[in-house]
């Protein structure tokens, strides 16, 4: 099933191809408008887009964007109360914004086709997988009966899915997550379309999982001619799959350009910023350039350049007027003040620079070269031994996390990286005791806090261990004032005085994490996620907690805002001597953030290391899988690198059981003696 | 941008979001003390006095404007507030806001009527030679088949019933609330619950109150008791669920993580998200709780002494065919209550949901 990357792209051999082309589909000033309870909503305002035929075009932009509202546009699949109210948008020959319902249905899916972002909503539970892919055949290709039945096993094939004769006649649910969405693109190629739009398609799955189907949709590429409208936020992706790629902001594209161009030689202050505050070109233990503020409200009326007021480079005339477009290049064109011959000259921050210098590998500084286990005092804060978490009883029983043993030492980040369903959260929730563990002990300081304990014991757990969570949008109580919200912990342990030390505390911690203190009035739902996020992060701080355990509390925000919430943590970690235990599935956030890195597969800690140890020695197949998959910001990098697959076949432990060793300090993995053995002549090498 | 949350929001208010917004920048190498606070008068060049191309020489135009964090921050915000959206919400419902005005002002009139008729409702005649007189202007709604007074009769039954209805209603959807968030949150309790569910369920509640009449008493009181008692049932199911949605959030986790005491969860965290389902139950409760008094009477479960909306109608079906004013009155009275709460319930529960709101 691996599929490997093709090597080396010549961009400029590819400008020269798209230069010498007709669009094939082109929309020009393209307006769109939400109407919604009354108000109206500018979700796209008057942007232009030509699409070139055999190209991959990748849409960047945060949530709120517009870049899934653009591109519906293209397929007719705009909601109800959305309409297109200026523009134009040209393919073969027509003017998509004028079909009606049942024009569109020669269009939509024989010529322009769609992938979503989650496919088991995108999927009929009821319906067996053949039969749905056998349907567009019929409908598109106008096949019957055994020669369906036979393209439809093709089909199957194509896209990966082995023993299609089998897979034919299973549900959906009986597919991994990967699979179904290997199903959604069957589905959509089933009629050949000649523009296929992905609209987040891998956004939901895990970086293994993900690399596949970009590697799956590139060949689909190859083999059929496609022309592909990828949308993603990830700049990862945007490196492994596109010829071209467009910035979109406050519903405009405010940057287009080669992907070399975009990559090395932005010209927007956004594309900048974007850029710059992604953690793989952070220095570790120094600050992210981070993007202040959040994205603009599309329900207010926007003057001049809608990135404006968080733009560090904002000239007078950019809160006036809105920017022309200008061309860099023949096919590089950027909306943004800054390049009119007027403005002052700047350079392109450092960071723009480095992308291009450092090749993949962060800067190392002597921060990053701290190694953990030479100080002599380090002292362990947080022990599991043989932890084991089981839910469900009998034949429904489920291992969720097996056998794991680590120590988190005083004031370090500990990362715990896997993919979903690993029970990655599951550790971080039973050391905080909300999820009870089957066997084994976790020691806090050299005493048992799990099982049953003293109250004492309790209280002074809950209060030196505090969580941080995934969703910002899940993890505060709507209802509730932010007054309240921080100050839970306090009222639960009567942690002040009076009313007005109450209150001061409340202040404190408000500014610590860099929010006002008036917003303790006020109710969640009025802040953005990055200020959310920090709201709960104040929450867990006003207890003046020791250690917390930190769960990806950055996966689900945008891409601008991840680096202030990251900043901070940071910054926590400085002032208060705080031990993280850091869990992600992003390898590139940890590597910025973490001491030490545990890998985790299928509930059990495969390799343990030292945050550069890690990147620099993966010995687990399993970790080397998860580093390969990993997406780089770098065109060139991330589509020359192979990837691997992990097959879990490899390893025999049927005489030799595996065991959990220490092969050098501090460099633990698990194996069997052989593997060891191994594992040890690698590292020597 | 400025201008436009000015026009949504009363100016007090306006301004004081205006100064909470000015936030400080997330990125920690700001200086927050030099942020400056303080409107932009003596700016000109501020970030949003500017309006238009005159304002500044074009080489002007071309430098760098100052920046400032807190504007950055602004640019996400929407000024909302949840409960003056439930209230803006459920003045739109003209229909709802207009029958609640009737509903009102029929209740305050059940108390004036027995200052301004004729005759008191306790001293009640029985004369059959006054029976059957239709309205006129001694007997303003006209006297019953026993002669007796309709209007004094008709207002007393609407107070008694409405104040029957409105604490039944409260009552059994308090009960219905703490049994129901336990029910859902204590995964202990969940099995005892369920098989207390099911023994008060599966026997038709009729049987039950027949039983409690027949061995107590039939005074409102008891048998309001009893209603009570039996018919939590539905808000507590309901209740459960829900609550089996919201449990294992994450600001649950959270609040667990804190070690906030279980009573705090169930009535911070958890009730406030029940609110609209718990406002239409409610509401719908009321005039369902006048129909089942008049199901009680109707089926001789109910003391029948003192004049109640059930009394009455139950009384003028023998005879509405030929004097169809001894139904038509309390029938206007008990429709007006049916469709206020029905109205109002639907209205102020669709207005409680923030996914009606903007």
């Amino acid at each position: 099933m691996s599929e490997k990357n093709i090597q080396a792209v010549d961009f400029d051999a590819r400008a020269e191809q798209i230069l010498a082309r007709e669009p094939l589909l082109s929309a020009q000033d393209v307006e769109v408008t939400f109407t919604l309870r009354g108000n109206k909503l500018t979700a796209i305002r008057r942007t232009s887009l030509d699409l070139y035929e055999g190209e991959t075009l990748a849409i960047v932009g945060e949530s709120g964007s517009g870049k899934s509202v653009f591109t519906k546009c293209f397929v007719g699949m705009l909601d109800k109360n959305g309409e297109i109210t200026h523009g134009s948008i040209m393919y073969d020959g027509k003017d998509l914004t004028k079909l009606t319902e049942k024009e569109w249905l020669k269009v939509r899916g024989k010529k322009i086709a769609m992938v979503t972002q989650d496919p088991m909503t995108s999927l009929n539970p009821l319906k067996t997988v053949g039969r749905q892919i056998q349907e567009a055949v019929e409908l598109h290709q106008g096949l019957r009966g055994r020669a369906a039945r036979q393209e439809t096993y093709r089909i199957l094939e194509s896209v990966g899915i082995s023993d299609p004769q089998r897979r034919y006649r299973q549900y959906p649910h009986e597919f991994s997550g990967g699979m179904r969405q290997r199903v959604v693109i069957a589905i959509a190629v089933a009629c050949r379309p000649q523009i296929l739009i992905c609209d987040e398609p891998t956004t939901a799955l895990d970086v293994t999982i993900q690399a596949q189907i970009l590697a799956l949709i590139r060949r689909l590429q190859k083999e059929q001619n496609m022309t592909i409208i990828y949308i993603t936020h990830d700049l990862g992706v945007v490196a492994n799959v596109a010829d071209r790629v467009a910035v979109m902001y406050g519903g405009q594209i405010i940057e287009i350009g080669m992907a070399n161009e975009v990559f090395f030689d932005p010209w927007h202050p956004y594309t900048w910023a974007l850029l710059s505050a992604l953690p793989q070109l952070g220095v570790k233990g120094e600050k992210l350039p981070a993007i202040d503020g959040t994205p603009p409200n599309l329900f207010n009326k926007i003057q001049g350049d809608a990135f404006a007021p968080r733009n560090r480079y904002a000239l007078n005339i950019d809160f006036l007027e809105e920017p022309p477009t200008y061309d860099v290049t023949a096919t590089h064109a950027v909306k943004a003040w800054l390049r009119d011959p007027r403005a002052p000259k700047v350079e392109q921050p450092h960071a723009i620079r480095r992308l291009e210098e450092q090749q993949g590998k962060p800067l190392v500084t002597e921060a990053a070269s701290y190694h953990p286990h030479l100080d002599p005092n380090r002292e362990p804060l947080v022990e599991v031994k043989d932890m084991q978490v089981t839910f469900g009883s009998g034949r429904k029983k489920f291992v969720a996390v097996d056998h794991v043993n680590f120590t988190i030492y005083k004031g370090e980040t500990f990362s715990l990286v896997g993919e979903s369903g690993s029970g990655k959260t599951t550790i971080g929730r039973a050391i905080v005791r909300i999820n009870p563990i089957t066997s084994g002990e976790v020691l806090f300081r050299g005493e048992r806090i799990s099982g049953k304990i003293s109250r004492e014991m309790d209280t002074k757990v809950i209060r030196s261990m505090q969580m941080i969570f995934q969703d910002p949008m899940a993890s505060l109580n709507e209802r509730a004032k932010v007054d309240y919200i921080i100050s839970e912990g306090l009222y639960n342990f009567h942690l002040y005085k009076d009313e007005q030390e109450r209150q001061e505390k409340v202040q404190k911690v408000l500014q610590e994490v860099g929010l006002l203190p008036e917003f303790s009035s006020r109710f969640p739902h009025e802040f953005s996620g990055g200020q959310r996020q920090r709201i709960g992060i104040a929450r867990s701080l006003i207890m003046q907690p020791e250690f917390i355990v930190a769960d990806e509390p950055i996966s689900a925000l945008d891409v601008s805002i991840r680096a202030q919430v990251l900043n901070l943590l940071n910054e926590m970690k400085k002032s208060r001597g705080l031990t993280y235990l850091f869990i992600a599935h992003d390898l590139s956030v940890v590597r910025f953030i973490s001491d030490r890195i545990a890998v985790i597969h299928k509930g059990r800690i495969v390799e343990l290391a030292e945050s550069e140890e890690l990147f620099r020695h993966p010995l687990h197949p399993y970790t080397k899988a998860l580093l390969s998959a990993v997406p780089n910001p770098n065109p060139y990098l991330e589509r020359a690198k192979t990837l691997q697959v992990y097959d879990p076949s490899v390893h025999d432990y049927s005489v030799d059981k595996p065991v959990w060793e220490e092969i050098i300090p501090d460099h633990f993995v698990w194996g069997n003696v052989r593997e060891l053995d191994g594992y040890r002549r690698e590292i020597e090498n | 941008m400025a201008k436009n949350t000015q026009k949504k929001m009363p100016k007090p208010e306006h301004e004081k979001t205006v100064q909470e917004l000015e936030t400080p920048v997330p990125d920690l190498s700001v200086d927050y003390s030099t942020v400056d606070h303080e409107p932009k008068k003596e700016r000109p060049m501020g970030r949003e006095h500017l309006r238009s191309r005159d304002v500044m020489p074009e080489k002007q135009l071309f430098e760098f404007a100052e920046y400032k964090p807190q504007e950055a921050e602004r640019t996400g915000y929407s000024n909302y507030s949840y409960w003056k959206s439930v209230w803006q919400n459920f003045l739109k419902k003209r229909s709802a806001v207009v029958m609640s005005l009737v509903f009102l002002a029929l209740f305050l009139f059940t108390f004036i009527a027995p200052a301004i008729s004729k005759y008191d409702v306790n001293s009640l005649r029985v004369d059959a030679n006054l029976a059957f007189i239709s309205p006129n202007g001694e007997y303003w709604f006209g006297t019953d088949n026993l002669g007796r007074d309709y209007w004094s009769q008709v207002w007393y039954a609407t107070r008694a019933s409405i104040i029957l209805a409105v604490s039944v209603s409260f009552g059994q959807i308090i009960l219905g609330v703490i049994i129901g968030l336990v029910w859902g949150y204590v995964r202990k309790l969940d099995r005892f619950f369920t098989e207390l569910y099911n023994l008060v369920d599966n026997v038709p509640v009729i049987i039950y109150m027949t039983l409690i009449a027949m061995m107590l008493d039939k005074s409102m009181l008891t048998m309001g008791i009893a209603m009570i008692l039996f018919n939590w049932l539905g808000t507590a199911r309901n209740v459960r669920n829900l609550v089996l949605m919201y449990r294992d959030r994450e600001y649950n986790l959270a609040s667990r993580c804190l070690g906030t005491k279980l009573g705090r969860i169930l009535f911070r965290n958890i009730f406030p998200y029940l609110i609209s389902m718990i406002i239409l139950r409610l509401a719908l409760a009321i005039p369902g709780t006048i129909a089942y008094e008049t199901t009680l009477t109707y089926l001789g479960l109910m003391d029948v002494s003192m004049p109640s909306l059930g009394i009455l109608l139950r009384n003028s079906r023998n005879f509405f065919l030929d004097y169809p004013y001894i139904l038509i009155f309390p029938a206007i009275i008990v429709s007006i209550i049916t469709i206020t709460f029905y109205l109002v319930g639907n209205a102020f529960s669709d207005a409680c949901d923030p996914r009606n709101h903007l």
